[in-house]
């Protein structure tokens, strides 16, 4: 188990330049339960590369936001393939992301969603009262046909919603999206955090992996034992390095001139008219298909 | 098959459903488009309190040191890093800790819920681990109710005198294990079983998640533990900043 | 006279009750001064660089920024004047695309933005990294991290140009750029301040020495008068450049006349050959 804290840490979410290189020549072949890049940082590589990149963000936010609450109130599993098609088709068509690539994206939160809603199709009982039954030992495990349909629809309806954020994410690099919310007026203190949070984060996972590597190297895991006390070294160390690194990183902003806001120049934008008015015309369509599925 | 075997077989069926169903709990954040949206809206509702308080605290903090923003954020991002290890546990199933024990001992449960909706944020729109219209919900769950726990605990047995590695043990353990049992309180009340109705839910979701959960919050504990030893002995200068004595 | 365009006085640093860093300073330094500052790990070079930028707030001691004493309120003027290039770009570099990087220090200064992009651009074009603009500057190498740490603070345009050990972890190709960059940066009037643990790139380079040791500078001056005072190099733990002692060999076997000459480097030796051969 402790092997697979450290591994997923790796794994997760850090991308030095060398494995971000890889990325480009190694096609990567899925493996769930493998967390290969789809880490935060090569989702962002994924936004920096994107073919939509320089549309407005905000527009690029709001499109998304509205399509992924319109896939949850709508709850139709119409509307949520039609959002999950959508947002494939931006993403690849006009984002240029590979189809593999953005299937790997797609295959984590795919695995949880169906393995979520196993639960709720699935209940328990002392007697059979679903239209399936499996008699245990103390009870019933049911099935019904409603609590079936009632899955399906919540698989579709959370994948849309999913997919829909995906246009976001996969477009945006996350920088853009802190301004996005710093123009929406969120307090200036919780970009800064988000900004730094998101930045301790590849200091953490950097750190812990240089650890890690290092003691792998003089032999610090060949055994059980050996691995307790390599991970509780790596552990209580982990947290002061870091901590120490980071605030070599504040200094550093401090000396230029840094004073409690993250400024950044922004390319002008203009969002075109033909892109709004796509969008109002899509969610109108939308709207006329749930209310003549209703 | 004989008698026997067909109830071996059975039991063996009902472990495998067990560990089959337990992500859908122990993936711990409840997954984008789980929640009806009125849960949703309530959720967040019930959040907002918390997070203005927590974010005035912080604010005030920062304004009076604003070095000790390089630890409030690393808190943070420590938080991220735990939260995110989805540890393959021996059963096959997926699960994993909360991180937020250490926040709350070091700068009090209003703060935490600030730096645990950030998180959550950023596992929503870069991972999709939990999900934007159950934001609210999450952040209750992970970065308050757990949290407040963790604080209680904290300084009750503080002030009790008991020994400061186990009091610190306890605080991010029994914090960690309460975020689950809240979330099973949230994910009862939405999908109460059909017959059994919340309560028969609420048995189902907190069984599955226990197998998993227990041990993990014994290591997020002890992970707690030889953090906050490690800054006190190593990090004085930034634990008196944010004012925390030991 | 000139007026030292930065002045230290009596600076003491501490980071905890224990140990102090800095052991009273005194220093002035004047505009368009190439000064390379040695000594070894730990004798204060960075914390008094961290002192003199504001990011640390020096215990005691004075500093003055063009005659003006440095206080609370003017520290943002001071941070104007002086930047520093880190050593570990890693921790300098806060953007995700190299243009944005680029732009904090000049957005930070709250200039207009016409202002910001064409001083974003000037600087890409002088780090000769134009063509990265829209990268992240994560994913580059290190020698191209180095160029945009530069390259951050050229946009800033301050008149003080610190670098923290800017050679170390640099490929020969790298190394080689970032002298050039730094030669050109003195043409152009700035003034600059270099730690170094390269005694020749500081014998080669400067025109001024500052030896830091335990937290007090305890000597300044020439390179040659640094260099061939055996008495600091012992005390700081420095080694002679290689051109020096190449020379002085030469000279005390008798193949070059003790002209005092002094080349400092290669080139300069080869073209006082070939002008004594001619």
């Amino acid at each position: 188990m402790r092997e697979c804290v450290l591994e997923g840490q790796i794994n997760g979410y850090e991308q030095n330049a060398g494995s971000c290189q890889n990325q480009k020549i190694h096609r990567h072949r899925h493996r769930i339960g493998h967390h290969h890049d789809n880490g935060g940082s090569s989702i962002d590589f994924y936004a920096v590369n994107s073919g939509i990149r320089h549309v407005d963000p905000v527009l690029k936010v709001v499109f998304s936001l509205l399509l992924l609450l319109f896939c949850l109130a709508a709850d139709q599993p119409v509307i949520s393939v039609i959002a999950i098609v959508t947002a494939a088709s931006i993403t690849v068509l006009a984002g240029k992301l590979p189809v593999d690539r953005y299937l790997s994206v797609l295959t984590i939160p795919l695995a949880f969603i169906l393995m979520g809603s196993i639960a709720v199709a699935i209940d328990f009982s002392g007697n059979p009262v679903g239209d399936w039954n499996l008699f245990l030992h103390w009870g019933y495990l049911y099935v019904t046909k409603e609590s079936l349909v009632h899955m399906v629809s919540l698989v579709l309806k959370a994948f849309g919603a999913v997919s829909a954020m995906f246009i976001m994410t996969l477009s945006t690099p996350s920088f853009e999206l802190f301004s996005v919310l710093r123009k929406m007026h969120c307090p200036a203190l919780l970009v800064e955090l988000m900004h730094m949070i998101y930045r301790f984060i590849f200091i953490l996972t950097t750190v812990q992996r240089n650890m890690r590597i290092s003691a792998e190297s003089r032999l610090g895991f060949c055994d059980f034992r050996t691995s307790c006390y390599s991970f509780g070294q790596i552990a209580s160390n982990l947290f002061i390095v870091s901590l120490k690194k980071a605030n070599a990183y504040y200094d550093a902003m401090e000396a230029r001139c840094y004073d409690g806001e993250f400024l950044f120049l922004e390319e002008e934008t203009k969002v075109p008219g033909e892109l709004i008015l796509g969008a109002v015309v899509y969610f109108a369509a939308l709207t006329l298909i749930w209310w003549m599925l209703r | 098959m004989t008698k026997n075997e067909t109830k071996v077989f059975k039991v063996l069926c009902f472990l495998c459903m067990l560990f089959a169903v337990s992500p859908a709990v122990s993936a711990m954040h409840i997954m984008e488009g789980y929640l009806p949206p009125t849960f949703c809206v309530a959720w967040g509702v019930i959040c907002l309190p918390f997070l203005f308080l927590g974010f005035t605290r912080l604010n005030r903090q920062v304004k009076e040191n604003r070095k000790s923003m390089t630890m409030i954020a690393m808190a943070g991002a420590f938080i991220f890093v735990i939260s995110s290890l989805k540890i393959p546990s021996v059963t096959g199933s997926c699960s994993h800790m909360t991180g937020t024990g250490l926040g709350a001992i070091l700068f009090g449960p209003a703060a935490v819920s600030v730096m645990g909706l950030i998180v959550l944020l950023f596992q929503a729109i870069l991972l999709a681990h939990g999900g934007l219209s159950t934001l609210g919900a999450n952040c209750f769950s992970m970065a308050i109710a757990g949290p407040i726990i963790s604080w209680l605990i904290y300084k009750g047995l503080g002030k009790a005198g008991v020994n400061r590695k186990v009091t610190v043990f306890l605080a991010a353990a029994v914090g960690d294990l309460f975020t689950y049992c809240v979330t099973s309180i949230q994910l009862a009340m939405a999908y109460p079983s059909a017959e059994g109705g919340f309560q028969a839910s609420l048995v189902k979701f907190l069984g599955v998640f226990a197998t998993t959960q227990v041990p993990l919050a014994i290591i997020e504990g002890i992970l707690t533990v030889i953090v906050v030893i490690a800054l006190e002995s190593f990090a004085q200068s930034e634990l008196k900043a944010i004012h925390f004595n030991a | 006279m000139r007026e030292p365009i930065l002045q230290v006085d009596n600076l003491y640093y501490a980071y905890d009750e224990k140990k102090t860093a800095l052991n009273g300073i005194n220093l002035s330094i004047y505009p368009g001064e190439r000064i390379a500052i040695v000594g070894s790990n730990g004798a204060g070079k960075s914390t008094f660089f961290l002192n003199i930028n504001g990011v640390l707030s020096p215990e005691e001691g004075e500093i003055r920024l063009n005659g003006t004493p440095i206080t609370r309120k003017t520290l943002p003027k001071l941070r104007r004047h002086i930047g520093i290039v880190f050593q570990d770009a890693d921790n300098q570099i806060v953007a995700s695309s190299v243009k944005a990087e680029i732009s904090f220090g000049p957005m930070n200064l709250k200039l207009p933005k016409s202002e910001v992009i064409s001083r974003v651009e000037q600087a890409m074009e002088y780090m000769n990294i134009t063509e990265f603009g829209d990268r992240p500057p994560h994913y580059l190498s290190g020698g191209e991290k180095k160029r945009v740490a530069i390259a951050d603070i050229i946009a800033m345009q301050s008149e003080v140009i610190i670098f923290d050990e800017p050679c170390a972890a640099l490929d020969p190709v790298n190394a080689a750029m970032l002298e050039d960059v730094l030669i050109r940066l003195s043409e152009e009037g700035k003034t600059l301040l270099i730690s170094t643990h390269d005694v020749d790139f500081a014998y080669r380079w400067a025109e001024r020495v500052l030896v830091f040791c335990e937290g007090e500078v305890i000597a300044d001056g020439t390179p040659l008068e640094i260099f061939r005072n055996r008495v600091i190099l012992d005390r700081a733990n420095l080694k002679r450049p290689t051109m020096l002692d190449v020379y002085e060999s030469l000279v005390d076997a008798g193949i070059l006349p003790d002209e005092g000459i002094y080349p400092r480097d290669a080139d300069a030796l080869k073209q006082y050959l070939q002008k004594r051969n001619s």
